[in-house]
């Protein structure tokens, strides 16, 4: 059984070197007086531990009140999303050894309203997703067979399939710290998901859909998300490429409608 | 008293949770889901090597038939499936799988643009259609896409706290709405469980955290009976220190199980499909190496992917390539994967005809929470996604049916007894005196079940894990949670699911106990042979004021009668 000690009680983990890991988590309650508060927290921790384990720890032990969200604890649901020192990942992604150097900043996934303590409310992330109308549209076909496709098309679609909508990637997004009706990155590259899949039946409509300031144009091609993403997805790529379709469809337009005033 | 009302409510929004809703949302019913995760955060999204159904798309020198996924179904079995319910599955299975096609998941493909399918264990086709090896996360993301697309209404993080039962039906559920810490009833003509499994009960299972059999619980709580709980799943691959699976598919692919020796274990146990033998048997040798000191320091023996290739690893198993490299440190490209056995799945549970209906009228149940039963004593891998689909649709479709028929309203007086229970228990519970503090009974019941109700079990170990459930029983009833109200009270959560944790791991301890042979996933050292004169049937355990009391059930056969199982 794991020892744990409250802060305060033990000597400064730089100094005894014992594998001793702070955590300092930004607290949210509403109702409570002040609402916002800092909270330090000390955890014996084990080879291999993650961060997600080590909050487990503190809320068996030492704060049963502590909330944030978890399930899979193996980076495929997306449930533990927040910040640590500055940057935003997934708890149970991140390996607890290297994190003892200085006491770690626990903070909720920005730009979102907070809820409970790491626990953000994602309704502006979810509404964004059903705007693209994030589901197949595809053309009729008999019941008894798949559509077909090639191999090459699917590993296409596959980078962007990948994404556990997480919401990391707004977190760390210009675009939409400024503006909250910007689409962000991982709803983008949802849009470009189906744009590309050769099954769905949509294609001026989704880059209708993104063609916006809320949309691919409100892109700071910073690629903050590409760097941030645990999955390895790129919606900039996928916003950079539906911005050049745009403008293909756009000059074809022009050039079609020259041709027709110089006929 | 607020009270919500639905034609149909479903608890889960994993794959057979959001399939039964599709299904009766379809049909033009009021129908809702209630999770206590967001749908997405669902196990299913856990779910690698793919879903099975003889599609036939694999160039075999004679096609894949339904009848031969049944046989192998049956047979992976050993013999305890009910085998109208196999057929069932593996014929509607072909249909459910085209359907997720259809709808936008992307499975991988053939040279002629079909979708692809690989070999998987005991089975005798290359059956097993994938998404890479992602397989659950595409199909998780496909469902709820189409529940978008059908605008079903999802009550996200609310708990259900217990089904009401009118005049032996239920009629709905008490719901927590966890943010708001108000406790609300549901009405329904009709409720689907579609929980998933209890694998945190077990210290090292592949479950998500949230996986602790509430739906069972909430069956078995209401009187409902709950079938061959003994028969658990351990999964053979699982990454040594996490138990964060490693999929069946990366031996589809080719893998090879190698102990500290060097050696091809599996010659030993399944000559003839070596790896790809079923999981009971494969986990079972591979314990039997650690065992025997053929393992590595720690527990643990090798899965060499390395002759496979970096082109074929990073094509086929992406997802086994990153998982590997985050949680162990190890890139299978360069060096073989440690693993070990650990919990996986559940093949018992709420029993249900082919049509989800459970024993209790108005009550459905659907998936890892239901026991059909398809899997009897061992369940193949690929057949579990493939169940939430086939079963899930069925439980939906007879929902609708059955709320169609259903005149009766129910007094709204039931209701407010449920609730005046509830909030009598609640304030008990906070009037309690004591210390005890949930996470250490926990631990210790989650330690006690792997090493007495693990892969191989014992009389006296049995024996033993009965009576200290019972002491744990006790102890329970000294938890006190120190956080008043329930709004995101984690304290009361992990009470409540305790309970439940607790009075599985009872069922599963009293039927092992009781069952004095070995079949599939339960292997008695004391009865190391299957026993079909004594023993051919599925266990039922009630819940009595006295404790588990079992009773027994045949099994359904229709063409093949029990044979030695050889692999």
């Amino acid at each position: 059984m794991l020892k744990l000690r409250r802060a305060g009680k033990v000597q400064n983990p730089r100094a005894m070197k014992s594998p001793l890991l702070t955590l300092i988590i930004k607290r949210f309650h509403r109702g409570k007086t002040p609402q916002e508060w800092f909270e330090t927290f000390q955890v014996e921790i084990r080879k291999g531990m993650n961060l997600l384990e080590a909050l487990f720890r503190i809320q068996d032990e030492q704060d049963g009140t502590l909330s944030f969200r978890y399930s899979c604890r193996g980076a495929v649901c997306g449930s533990c999303a927040m910040r640590v020192n500055g940057k935003d990942v997934l708890a149970c992604r991140t390996h607890v050894e290297d994190l003892l150097d200085k006491p770690t900043l626990i903070e909720p996934l920005p730009h979102f309203p907070v809820i409970r303590d790491l626990i953000v409310d994602l309704s502006t992330f979810f509404d964004h997703y059903r705007k693209i109308e994030p589901y197949l549209q595809g053309k009729l076909i008999s019941s008894q067979e798949e559509y077909r496709m090639e191999e090459e098309n699917r590993k296409e679609i596959d980078l962007y399939v990948n994404c556990i909508l997480c919401g990391i990637c707004f977190g760390t997004c210009p675009a939409f710290e400024m503006d909250r009706e910007f689409l962000g990155p991982a709803i983008l590259a949802k849009a470009f998901r189906f744009l590309v899949d050769p099954r769905d039946i949509r294609n001026e409509e989704i880059l209708e859909a993104v063609n916006n300031q809320q949309g691919v144009w409100g892109c700071k091609t910073v690629f903050n998300c590409v760097r941030v993403c645990p999955k390895q997805v790129s919606p900039t790529r996928g916003i950079v490429k539906m911005r050049g379709k745009i403008l293909r469809v756009r000059l074809s337009s022009l050039v079609s409608r020259r041709h027709q005033q110089s006929n | 008293m607020e009270i919500l009302s639905h034609d149909i409510l479903i608890i889960g929004g994993g794959l057979a949770g959001l399939r039964a809703a599709i299904e009766a949302k379809k049909a033009g019913r009021d129908v809702a889901i209630l999770s206590k995760v967001h749908p997405l955060r669902s196990h299913s999204v856990a779910a690698q090597g793919g879903i099975n159904a003889a599609l036939g798309n694999a160039l075999t020198p004679i096609k894949d038939t339904w009848e031969n996924h049944a046989f192998d179904t049956i047979k992976g079995s050993d013999y305890l499936a009910d085998q109208e319910a196999v057929e069932v599955m593996c014929r509607e299975g072909i249909e459910r799988v085209i359907e997720m096609e259809q709808w936008g998941t992307l499975f991988s493909r053939t040279e002629d643009g079909k979708m692809a399918q690989r070999p998987f264990g005991g089975a005798g086709f290359p059956r097993a259609a994938y998404a890479a090896d992602r397989t659950g996360h595409n199909l998780l993301h496909t469902l709820y896409e189409q529940t978008i697309r059908l605008l079903i209404p999802v009550y996200e993080e609310w708990y259900a706290l217990s089904l009401i039962v009118e005049e032996g039906e239920c009629v709905g559920i008490l719901a927590l709405n966890f943010f708001e810490g108000t406790i609300i009833p549901i009405r329904a003509k009709a409720v689907i469980l579609a929980t998933g499994g209890y694998g945190r009960i077990y210290l090292r299972s592949t479950n998500a955290v949230i996986n602790t059999g509430s739906g069972c619980f909430l069956a078995y709580m209401a009187g409902v009976p709950l079938e061959d709980m003994e028969f658990v799943q351990f999964h053979p691959t699982t990454l040594y220190g996490t138990n964060i699976l490693i999929t069946e598919g990366a031996r589809g692919e080719g893998g090879y199980l190698v102990n500290a020796n060097g050696e091809r274990f599996m010659e030993r146990y399944a000559p003839r499909l070596m790896e790809l033998g079923p999981r009971d048997i494969v986990s079972r040798g591979t314990q039997t190496e650690i065992d025997q000191g053929r393992g590595f320091e720690g527990g643990y023996v090798h899965l060499d992917l390395r002759h496979l290739g970096g082109e074929k690893i990073i094509d086929r198993l992406p997802g086994i390539h990153q998982i590997s490299l985050d949680f162990a440190g190890v890139d299978p490209i360069l060096d073989p994967i440690p693993i070990q056995p650990a919990q996986h799945y559940s093949m018992g549970g709420i029993p249900t005809n082919v049509d989800g209906e459970t024993p209790l009228a108005g009550l459905f149940a659907a998936g890892e929470c239901a026991c059909v039963s398809v899997h009897g004593a061992n369940r193949l891998g690929g057949n579990s996604l493939l169940e939430t689909l086939v079963f899930g649709a069925r439980a939906g479709k007879k929902a609708v049916e059955k709320v169609e028929t259903e005149k009766k309203i129910p007094r709204k007086e039931v209701f407010e007894e449920g609730l005046r229970t509830f909030q009598s228990q609640l304030e008990e519970l906070f009037e309690r005196k004591g210390e005890e503090p949930a996470f250490s009974i926990r631990d210790e019941l989650k330690a006690m079940m792997t090493s007495h109700a693990g892969i191989f079990r014992t009389g006296s170990g049995l024996l033993a894990a009965k009576e200290e459930i019972r002491e744990l029983k006790r102890r329970f009833l000294k938890i006190v949670p120190k956080q008043r109200g329930l709004a995101f009270n984690n304290e009361f959560i992990q009470y409540r699911e305790l309970e439940g944790m607790l009075h599985l791991a009872e069922v599963i301890i009293e039927g092992a106990l009781a069952r004095e042979e070995s079949r599939g996933s339960h292997y008695r050292v004391d009865y190391p042979d299957r026993d079909d004169v004594h023993w051919f049937h599925h266990t039922m355990a009630f819940k009595t004021a006295e404790g588990v009391k079992l009773d027994y059930k045949r099994v359904s056969i229709t063409s093949y009668l029990p044979k030695e199982r050889v692999y």
